[in-house]
């Protein structure tokens, strides 16, 4: 499953319940040495909390969980001095400046990287003296990231690292992450973006529900759910969807955000009759266009809804 | 080691920089000392009109008087008949009555020609002028010390009857400095709660959580900030109690300084055991009140113990702060006890044990 063999997480028959709510609910997965690995899933799929524990902040209600070969209900202190840790959201001690929270930090780990060369690695040399609640929300979660860093883990565990981030903000985010791997770290992050593990990941597992529906690269998952391509317009309600699905190559049809999606095999055919169909209404089919089928594909097609909701 | 030491600087520097948290830790204290110390420690210099009514009207009983009189007494005397000085004090134009009642020169006589008798000078008290009072009682007290001295080598010849009011007096700055000392402590212990629920709820015990910093130094370091802030607050509060009010400090400074810091630990358990509860800010800041509220009012910080109603005096005896402010009166200024100082210890360290198990055992970090 992994390039060289070695696994950093191993994941097998993972369950985490919260009474009634099953959380993760029999998850499997494996992360190789180096590699970038996505969870991908809308809020409340339990990507979260199979983070949190591989982190070793909860203990599983069942199944094994080893991280850099080691058992993480037994060896958690090991492992917390190899791992680097961004949690959701998180504010940090909101008087402290960037300096003085890499500083703090370090001195957790047993080792740990010079706090000036973490500043330089995230760019936030401007603002290494101001404190952290005066930080932008890219700035604080680049600081959060840096500490992460700060003891120069094997392994780094990012949960939604650009969640609420304005676009240049996630592209400068999105370059601190390939620097990682370039440095041959890896990286097990979660996202509901699926522009971002398109992007970002060698491998992306996709999950609801606590379970993982798919899991493979993001080719891989697109090839193994869609020959096609897709043709999009504006809805319009006199089309009815069985007329759609019989034009000439079309495959299945969908509705998202508005708009129709035709998956069609020969897409020429497919325009050719979706024009004479809307010409016989007298209508034109509004911001037509044809593109690759994307992950946002499979996730709609998987889960019968898009990401975002 | 070296880890303590930068978490205890870092929660330092964080307290520091909150100036909202530095006030109420910090200057709160201090406000009171001083608002507290102008109310009741009254002006020095200022000299009280008092009415003087002889009805003994012998040579003894004018040697009172001029004694009265003195440059040295802190007050000026206005001479009259009881009913002319009570109507006087009525007006406000007198603050107390001094009464020599009739036989006192007589009384004199039977002692030098070696017989036994005794008289009281009456004093007409104001019970709302605490401090005025106390002044009037122990001038009224020294006269009759002087008095006795010279008449009969001690026998008791002249005491001081008081009217109209409790014996209970000691609401004077001396009381006050102990008693503000021992409620910042217990608002230092009780509002770490605050940082601490706001830590978690932000995440950050969490964030800390998944390294490997032990737990105990989180909670070590915010013990030390605290005690370092009680500290702090002792030497600020005494400080000014001595410089500025003339508090003597002639109690046990060793026993004292046991007590500020069992005071505090007790308090700080309690914070911790509060903060184990509390989800979320907004919830802390009001239970945190309703705690320290009451303790404040009703455990003898503000004025004595024995005003309270039984029912109330009940429930202070239940109140840690009713201790610790006791130990601290007793161990500064040798003030009177509500409970001896074996009990207040006791109390106290009741409290820090059972608490701490509490926040031992239901404490969460997320």
């Amino acid at each position: 499953m992994t390039q060289n063999g070695e696994s950093v997480i191993r994941v097998s028959g993972l369950k985490k319940y919260y009474g009634d709510v099953k959380a993760v609910d029999g998850v499997d997965f494996e992360v190789g040495r180096g590699e970038v690995f996505g969870m991908l899933g809308p809020n409340g799929a339990g990507k979260t909390t199979t983070i949190e524990v591989l982190e070793g902040l909860r203990p599983p209600d069942s199944g094994t969980v080893e991280v850099l070969g080691l058992d993480i209900c037994k060896k958690a202190d090991a492992i917390k001095q190899r791992i680097g840790v961004q949690l959701q959201s998180v504010s940090l001690y909101p008087r402290l400046t960037v300096t003085e929270l890499l500083d703090l930090f370090g001195s957790f780990f047993a080792h740990h990287v010079p706090t000036k060369q973490l500043i330089d690695m995230v760019d936030l040399g401007e603002r290494a003296n101001a404190r952290s609640m005066n930080l932008s929300g890219g700035q604080q979660q680049r600081l959060s990231i840096a500490l992460a860093l700060v003891n120069d883990p094997e392994l780094v565990f990012l949960d939604e690292p650009t969640t609420g981030l304005d676009p240049q903000a996630r592209r400068s985010l999105w370059e601190i992450v390939k620097g990682l791997q370039s440095r041959g770290k890896s990286v097990m992050l979660t996202t509901h973006y699926m522009e971002e593990a398109a992007e970002l990941c060698d491998r992306v597992a996709i999950m609801d529900h606590g379970h993982i529906l798919e899991m493979g690269t993001v080719p891989d998952l697109i090839g193994r759910h869609f020959k096609e391509r897709a043709v999009s317009f504006d809805s319009v309600a006199t089309l009815p969807l069985e007329r759609m699905s019989k034009l000439a190559g079309v495959t299945r049809v969908a509705q998202e955000d508005g708009q129709t999606v035709l998956y069609s095999k020969d897409v020429p055919a497919t325009i050719g009759g979706l024009l004479a169909a809307a010409d016989e209404i007298s209508i034109d089919p509004r911001n037509l266009g044809i593109r690759q089928a994307t992950l946002e594909d499979v996730f709609l097609d998987l889960t019968g809804r898009a990401l975002r909701d | 080691m070296n880890t303590l030491m930068r978490l205890t600087v870092a929660n330092i520097r964080s307290l520091v920089r909150d100036r909202a948290a530095l006030f109420w830790t910090i200057f709160f204290p201090i406000m009171f000392v001083f608002l507290f110390g102008w109310i009741f420690g009254g002006n020095a210099d200022a000299r009280i009109a008092v009415g003087f009514v002889d009805m003994d009207n012998t040579p003894i009983s004018n040697t009172i008087k001029s004694a009265l009189s003195g440059p040295d007494v802190p007050i000026t005397l206005q001479v009259g008949s009881l009913e002319d000085e009570k109507a006087a004090m009525q007006r406000g134009d007198v603050a107390a009555i001094i009464v020599v009642p009739k036989g006192l020169g007589d009384a004199a006589i039977t002692v030098k020609s070696g017989g036994h008798a005794s008289v009281a000078l009456q004093l007409y008290l104001d019970p709302s002028k605490q401090s005025t009072n106390q002044v009037v009682q122990a001038v009224a007290a020294g006269i009759s010390n002087n008095f006795n001295l010279g008449l009969a080598g001690g026998s008791v010849v002249l005491s001081v009857d008081q009217q109209s009011l409790s014996s209970t007096n000691i609401n004077n700055v001396a009381y006050l400095v102990p008693s503000i000392l021992a409620m910042a402590l217990m608002q230092l212990g009780v509002f770490a709660a605050l940082p601490l629920v706001q830590q978690r709820e932000k995440g950050i015990l969490k964030r800390i959580g998944a390294t490997p910093l032990p737990r105990w130094m989180l909670v070590a370091s915010n013990i030390l900030l605290r005690l370092l802030v009680a500290v702090v607050n002792t030497v600020l509060i005494v400080g000014i109690g001595v410089v500025f009010f003339n508090v003597k400090i002639t109690g046990n400074v060793a026993l004292a300084a046991g007590f500020v810091f069992l005071g505090s630990g007790a308090f700080l358990s309690l914070g911790f055991a509060l903060a184990s509860f509390l989800k979320t800010e907004e919830q802390a800041t009001g239970v945190v009140q309703v705690v320290q509220m009451p303790m404040m009012f009703l455990s003898g910080i503000f004025f004595p113990f024995d005003f309270l109603p039984d029912f109330l005096r009940t429930i202070a005896r239940l109140m840690p702060l009713t201790y610790l402010g006791d130990a601290l009166r007793q161990t500064m200024v040798n003030s009177t006890q509500v409970a001896p100082l074996a009990v207040d210890a006791a109390v106290l360290a009741g409290w820090l044990v059972v608490c701490l198990a509490i926040a031992a055992r239901s404490f969460r970090w997320e």
